[in-house]
């Protein structure tokens, strides 16, 4: 039997990744960081909080990564673990550089002195390419990221490069472009909109209030991205892939599929920050613009206005060699994925362990 | 104006307690939070506002004790009248296993937060929730004067914690305390201590939620006290004239087999039923901690009002409540009889059902 270790177990990819994994027969290993609080509820929810093995982990201190590789002995390692808002990056770099950026060098010199036969996975973002230069992007494109949260990103991509090729650890990075799901953290964008179009459904909230709704995204699917994870570590070769839909859309096409799902048909009207989503049936003001942001601190706010301003183009992913040599193509399209975002969160919004 | 006060650990037991407490005193609270991909605040949760009322007095923050420049930062724009710092990992089996990161967050993370006080200037107490742990190896008694012998990763780093904290006040003169806390529970302590485990398994076992407790060896003896009693005494020091340092406890010590029999007793079940051998290795054996509180109750007039039996039965109560049962009722009397916090929820995933961390039981270390 494979054993598998997950950082990052309790988040999205990790949840979505054990089942997958488990489907197929692994062993998997959660490792958990140290919490007053037993954060497992993403895995209770798909049911398989029982199967998992969880052992205490921080990537942030070496010894428990070395004990804990020594003692589990994996043959693939999923490094999903980071700090991944780029608001938060901006208040404390120095933490997310050391979690997303140099806990990956921890992992892989682990891995070198243990047992370099071990397969390794490092979660990269799509948000590496920052300021993109060419569209789309794919795993020849420069790198330019512009927050202290994809630079971190940035570092453990190069680092999981260097022990590929200095080394021959067969060690590959997923450029993973935004994908989310009824799992997603709270307070992603597409996570806001299913929340309110659904509370909008039920009654107990009157709009989506959001800042900015024409910045794009290439979203997917985060239930199909962990497959491409596996994939890669099952090739012959070690090798970095963009795992992304190749399309993107804009924040206001996101709100039209959430609302289209309930039967709402959203209509516009205003310009600029006075611009209104109008249920056109009851003649409610469902969308409403205001620059204030989901912050506990908004001092970031300026800093967050920056990062997004300085991405003139939208980052798009070409995923044509995941599809060639993985046969990896993503099936979920945005509207799909709102539908399954809106539905989910319609069953359980009064389970405020999952909304969270 | 309102007094502002900066908590680390908010949202563990402690820490939650004393942001209850503040705000019952006109304190604007503002706690420090890790950043996680679940919000880890069940604990207080019932102090969350929306992050856009203007009139809020609780205000959290994401940062992490081995972030300098964060740390930094958030003191100089909070300016806080008082700090308290509680943050850290404090599971003295888990400090085996990540012995770098227990050094690194208490011992370190707690020099970060002095060093932020003294480079922004600003006029502020700090109160070091420290621990026994760090007595170890010294024979009692167990008070301000007894010479630290820690025996393990977590007590080490109190120990050099609690050292850096005197090292301030006296080099800096900062107002800088530590409080030597002994064993304090509640229904909201972390759901693996002995005392909570065993508390949390009645309920669960009652609700046909869980079958067996397992506990490893009944024999330690330790001084068990209410955590919003001990929360308190915190307060009064930073009230005092002059920073100093105080242990606060009980004074009494009973084995940690007293307490799963008087809790098995206060709900009328047979202990031997359910109670089954945790058969791996433990760190501690039948070592004896009782606190000398003297100075404390000297100084600050300090005194805890709840024992050992009595908390045991609060907090049976309020774990019976968070599964749906009717408790038997004599911790709310209780809490009445003290006048102390009568709403006391228990903290955790009610529907949880493990008989063990995750991390403990499955993996067998």
């Amino acid at each position: 039997m494979k054993k598998a270790l997950i950082t990052g177990i309790t988040g999205q990819d990790g949840a979505y990744l054990s089942q997958f994994l488990l489907g197929k027969g692994y062993e998997v290993y959660g490792a958990l960081r140290r919490s007053e609080e037993m954060n497992i509820s993403r895995l209770k929810f798909l049911g398989i909080d029982s199967q998992i093995k969880f052992v205490p982990f921080e990537l942030a201190d070496i010894i428990n990564i070395y004990k804990t590789i020594d003692r589990v002995q994996p043959d693939e390692i999923y490094n999903l673990a980071a700090q991944t808002s780029i608001r938060i990056a901006f208040e404390e770099p120095g933490y997310t550089t050391d979690i997303n950026g140099i806990a990956v060098l921890r992992l892989l010199e682990a891995i070198r002195s243990i047992n370099p036969k071990i397969k390794f996975f490092q979660a990269s973002t799509g948000d590496m390419f920052g300021k993109v230069q060419v569209m789309p992007q794919n795993e020849g494109t420069p790198l330019n990221p512009l927050n202290p949260y994809a630079t971190a990103k940035a570092l453990g991509h190069w680092t999981t490069a260097n022990y590929r090729e200095a080394y021959e650890i067969f060690a590959c990075s997923g450029i993973l472009f935004d994908h989310d799901s009824p799992l997603r953290i709270h307070q992603s964008v597409p996570g806001m909109i299913s929340n309110a179009v659904a509370g909008i459904k039920m009654g107990v909230q009157d709009k989506l209030i959001l800042g900015n709704i024409e910045f794009s995204r290439d979203l997917g699917y985060a239930g199909e991205y962990v497959e491409a994870m596996w994939l890669m570590l099952q090739q012959d070769k070690p090798d970095d892939y963009v795992i992304a839909t190749g399309e993107t859309h804009t924040v206001r096409e996101f709100i039209e599929a959430a609302f289209n799902s309930v039967g709402v048909k959203l209509e516009w009207s205003g310009k600029g920050l006075d611009e209104k989503g109008i249920d056109p049936k009851t003649g409610k003001i469902r969308v409403a613009l205001e620059l204030r942001f989901p912050s506990v601190n908004p001092a970031s706010a300026a800093a967050l206005v920056r990062s997004h301003s300085g991405a003139t183009k939208p980052a798009q992913g070409d995923y044509s060699k995941a599809k060639k040599i993985l046969g990896w193509e993503p099936k979920v399209t945005y509207k799909e994925l709102f539908k399954i975002m809106v539905e989910h969160d319609l069953k359980h919004a009064s389970n405020k362990e999952l909304r969270d | 104006m309102a007094k502002k006060a900066f908590i680390t650990g908010i949202t563990g037991q402690d820490g939650s307690y004393l942001a209850d407490l503040l705000l019952s005193k006109g304190y604007e609270v503002h706690g420090l939070i890790r950043k996680s991909s679940s919000l880890n605040t069940s604990r207080v949760e019932h102090l969350l506002v929306d992050a856009f009322v203007p009139e809020r007095k609780f205000f959290l923050y994401y940062g992490d004790l081995a972030d300098s420049a964060r740390l930094y930062n958030l003191i100089n724009e909070i300016k806080p009248d008082e700090i308290y710092h509680f943050g850290g990992q404090t599971s003295g089996k888990e400090g085996f296993e990540l012995p770098e990161y227990t050094g690194n967050i208490n011992a370190l993370g707690t020099v970060r937060l002095l060093e932020a006080i003294r480079r922004t200037g600003i006029k502020t107490k700090f109160c070091h929730a420290s621990s026994f742990e760090m007595f170890g190896a010294s024979p009692p008694p167990y008070n301000e004067n007894t010479a630290f012998r820690p025996r393990s990763p977590s007590g080490a780093a109190k120990a050099y914690a609690y050292e850096m904290t005197v090292t301030y006040r006296e080099s800096y003169k900062l107002f800088a305390c530590n409080s030597i806390m002994f064993d304090h529970e509640s229904p909201r302590r972390f759901e693996t201590a002995p005392t909570r485990k065993t508390t949390r398994a009645i309920a669960h076992i009652l609700a046909g939620k869980q079958k067996n407790l397992y506990l490893g060896t009944l024999d330690p003896v330790r001084d068990w006290g209410y955590a919003p009693e001990y929360v308190e005494a915190m307060w009064r020091m930073m009230q005092q004239e002059k920073a100093g340092d105080y242990v606060l406890g009980c004074g009494e010590g009973h084995a940690v087999g007293d307490w799963v029999k008087v809790a098995f007793d206060y709900v009328k079940m047979d202990v031997d039923k359910y109670l089954k051998k945790d058969d791996r290795p433990h760190a501690t054996g039948g070592a004896v901690y009782t606190a000398d509180a003297a100075k404390a109750k000297k100084e600050l007039g300090w005194q805890p009002k709840v024992n050992y039996q009595e908390l045991v039965k609060i907090m049976i109560d309020a774990d019976m409540e968070a599964v749906g049962l009717k408790p038997p009722g004599e911790g709310k009397a209780i809490l009445t009889k003290y006048n102390l916090n009568t709403i006391d929820r228990a903290s955790g995933n009610p529907n949880g059902g493990l008989e063990e961390w995750p991390g403990l039981r499955k993996y067998n270390i």
